[in-house]
């Protein structure tokens, strides 16, 4: 019993970490409309724009993270501009394709200034706390809690902000909307900038766990897009259920399968969603 | 227009030539004034820290033998290649060094993934390969004779870390490793030497691609060790040190060096990493020809691949003079004739060409130990350094 609520807690606690870069994918889908693959190289940005701040001038965890979400955000708004604007005219396949050139291309720029290292953040490192046979990491509860507070002000931006209000507008109907004065191409980019800058925080928070290296987005690329490709694509709610079904998912298969195994349990799901309900738990309409 | 249209004598001419380039022996096409070899390190990936100066280490060595004259009155030329530390791009690369650049021999693949994967294009295309793998499985293919390595395997490896754990007093060893072709072998002889020694081992192989190994680690946890042995690379027992320590385990950590290099010191929290002690076979630094090395390349403690690199340069421009030959074929029947027997001991390539012009027999004493191969290409003899992660900094133990 300790085993399996053992295995639970890991599993919310790794949920949480994917479903912040997991909201930003969800997100660019939803105004765009094709699933963008270069969130992973922009978590990967994200992560080394907080470890550079944090190192070289001793920024704590917080300004770290906005930092993070800044320059992500900033890459994100740059590499759309530069290089899938254009092919948006030929359809999702393509522009989907593209992001996954395009992802390969930032992997490697960053390699090229950082290299091959691995790094770690210029933080504490402190012992598990237990209770009731089980443990926690005090730094994962940060990170959990960190987690929350923004998918809370995402959720908060979403219903209460014009901007927030014009991005579901575009996301629901984007004839409508344009038909109601928002313009498409305004909220686009401020969708990647979001999307961009979610990926980039939640970059850093992965890399608070483990380390840092360039292809630490890629790692968790999979992960992420099946979260929202189980919630659903293109909602935030099921982003975060999602992440949280196939955090739960990957740490209770360990019980069960091998850990080698673990990547299958994301390419499993995918599977059974696309088979049963191909548009995940929160979507409204198949993707 | 007329100047782009396909003249038909033109077009007859230049197909000719085309299909009689083809068709020509490859061996024709490779006749030049220069012994192509190739190294295919890791300059990216897990094995990064290691590849650009193991390749620099050949090239020093082909560049003194060069400067004495060549060898079989030729220059050597090098040419460098990265496998990534992955197998789908060591394949690409030892595919353009094999068909395109047409090596004697590639020396120097470090991941034995890439080795497995390198090793039968070497043996079919009469290429010969030096490692510095260690995985049991890599000497146990068919390769006909091509492929020799320097790297003890992981039989005698797997015992050494099992019999070090029962004498820091272990009794319950834990063997945690990502899926790698050697974790398999070395887990079964580790676990072979500790239970000899009254002791009790399990093991746990885990996906290397994930963030973090927390439930992995509460696995291992339930087991309750005394020492837990890390078979990992850098990169994921980075991470699993973390956990480890953030999981309260106090026991013996066990690790290789590669796994815990400078790198990791640097780049994680002291504690984490604090007590962990390091194996790695070690080179043999009282020998001459290590301390040749350390001149040519002027590294103050070359890793063991580098040494390992220095040595296979050294003993296949040898097998070339010996054989009279510079094809793969000629080095693997030639390279046991220097490497080993009753001739003059030498410990550089320069002086033992020399005496092999002289007729005289030579037998190659080496930067990392003898080099003495076995039937398959495993070396007969090695020893192992042992050192530990104290205050920060590595402690030296003993060679033993």
């Amino acid at each position: 019993m300790t085993i399996l609520l053992q295995a639970l807690l890991n599993g919310i606690m790794n949920g949480t970490l994917i479903a912040v870069p997991a909201i930003g994918f969800t997100a660019i889908f939803a105004v765009l409309r094709f699933p963008n693959f270069a969130i992973a190289a922009y978590a990967t940005i994200g992560a080394f724009a907080a470890w550079w701040v944090n190192v070289h001038l001793g920024a704590g965890v917080l300004p770290a993270l906005i930092v993070a979400f800044a320059v992500a955000g900033f890459a994100g708004v740059a590499a759309e501009e530069t290089a899938l604007k254009g092919l948006r005219g030929s359809g999702a396949l393509t522009v989907a394709i593209g992001s996954i050139a395009l992802n390969v291309v930032l992997e490697n720029i960053i390699r090229l200034y950082f290299g091959n290292d691995l790094r770690g953040y210029d933080l504490p490192i402190v012992p598990d706390w237990r209770f009731l046979g089980l443990r926690v990491g005090p730094q994962q509860l940060q990170s959990l809690m960190i987690a929350v507070a923004i998918m809370a002000a995402m959720f908060a931006f979403l219903r209460f902000t014009k901007f927030g209000k014009a991005m579901r507008a575009v996301a629901d109907n984007a004839d409508l909307a344009r038909l109601k004065g928002i313009d498409p191409a305004k909220v686009a980019l401020l969708t990647v900038f979001l999307g961009a800058g979610l990926a980039g925080t939640g970059g850093v928070l992965i890399g608070l766990d483990a380390s840092i290296d360039p292809m630490l987005g890629y790692r968790v690329l999979l992960t992420v897009f099946a979260a929202a490709v189980l919630g659903g694509l293109g909602s935030i709610q099921g982003a975060v259920a999602g992440a949280l079904l196939i955090g739960i998912a990957e740490e209770c298969a360990l019980l069960v399968i091998p850990p080698t195994y673990r990547s299958a349990v994301g390419f499993i799901a995918i599977l059974l969603v696309l088979t049963l309900r191909p548009r995940g738990i929160f979507g409204e309409r198949a993707a | 227009m007329t100047k782009y249209a396909i003249n038909r004598r033109n077009f007859l001419g230049a197909s000719s030539a085309l299909v009689g380039l083809a068709l020509m022996p490859s061996a024709a096409r490779a006749e030049g004034d220069t012994i192509k070899l190739g190294t295919l390190t890791p300059l990216t990936g897990a094995g990064g820290p290691y590849g650009p100066v193991m390749t620099q280490t050949a090239k020093a060595v082909i560049d003194e033998v060069n400067a004495a004259g060549g060898v079989l009155g030729k220059q050597i030329e090098l040419i460098s290649e990265d496998d990534q530390t992955n197998p789908e791009a060591g394949v690409r690369a030892a595919r353009k060094l094999i068909d395109v650049d047409q090596v004697s021999a590639i020396i120097g693949t470090w991941a034995s993934s890439v080795t497995t994967a390198v090793a039968p294009l070497c043996w079919e295309s009469g290429t010969f390969l030096a490692t510095v793998s260690g995985a049991d499985a890599i000497t146990a293919l068919p390769h006909q004779g091509y492929l020799v390595r320097t790297q003890p395997n992981t039989t005698l490896q797997g015992r050494k870390f099992g019999e070090f754990a029962l004498e820091k007093g272990a009794k319950r060893v834990y063997f945690v490793s990502p899926q790698t072709p050697f974790a398999e072998s070395q887990y079964t002889n580790m676990a072979k030497a500790v239970e000899a020694g009254g002791g009790e081992t399990d093991s746990l192989v885990y996906d290397d691609k994930k963030p973090s190994y927390r439930s992995e680690v509460d696995e291992i946890m339930r087991f309750k060790p005394d020492a837990v042995v890390l078979g990992g690379y850098a990169p994921d027992t980075t991470v699993m040190l973390k956990e480890l320590y953030r999981a309260g385990f106090e026991g013996i950590k066990i690790a290789f060096a590669y796994a815990v290099n400078q790198q990791v010191l640097d780049g994680v929290q002291k504690e984490v990493v604090e007590g962990c002690y390091t194996i790695a076979p070690s080179s043999n630094e009282n020998a001459t020809a290590y301390k040749r090395l350390v001149d040519l390349i002027g590294v103050e403690k070359p890793d063991p691949y580098t040494v390992q690199v220095y040595d296979q340069t050294n003993l296949i421009i040898m097998a070339m003079a010996a054989a009279g030959d510079s094809t793969g074929t000629a080095i693997k029947d030639a390279i046991r004739t220097i490497s080993q027997g009753d001739g003059t001991t030498v410990d550089n390539a320069v002086d033992g060409l020399k005496l092999i012009a002289e007729g005289k027999a030579v037998n190659y004493e080496g930067a990392s130990g003898p080099c003495d191969f076995t039937d398959t290409g495993d070396i007969s003899n090695s020893s192992f350094r042992y050192e530990q992660v104290l205050d920060g900094k590595f402690s030296f133990i003993n060679i033993a």
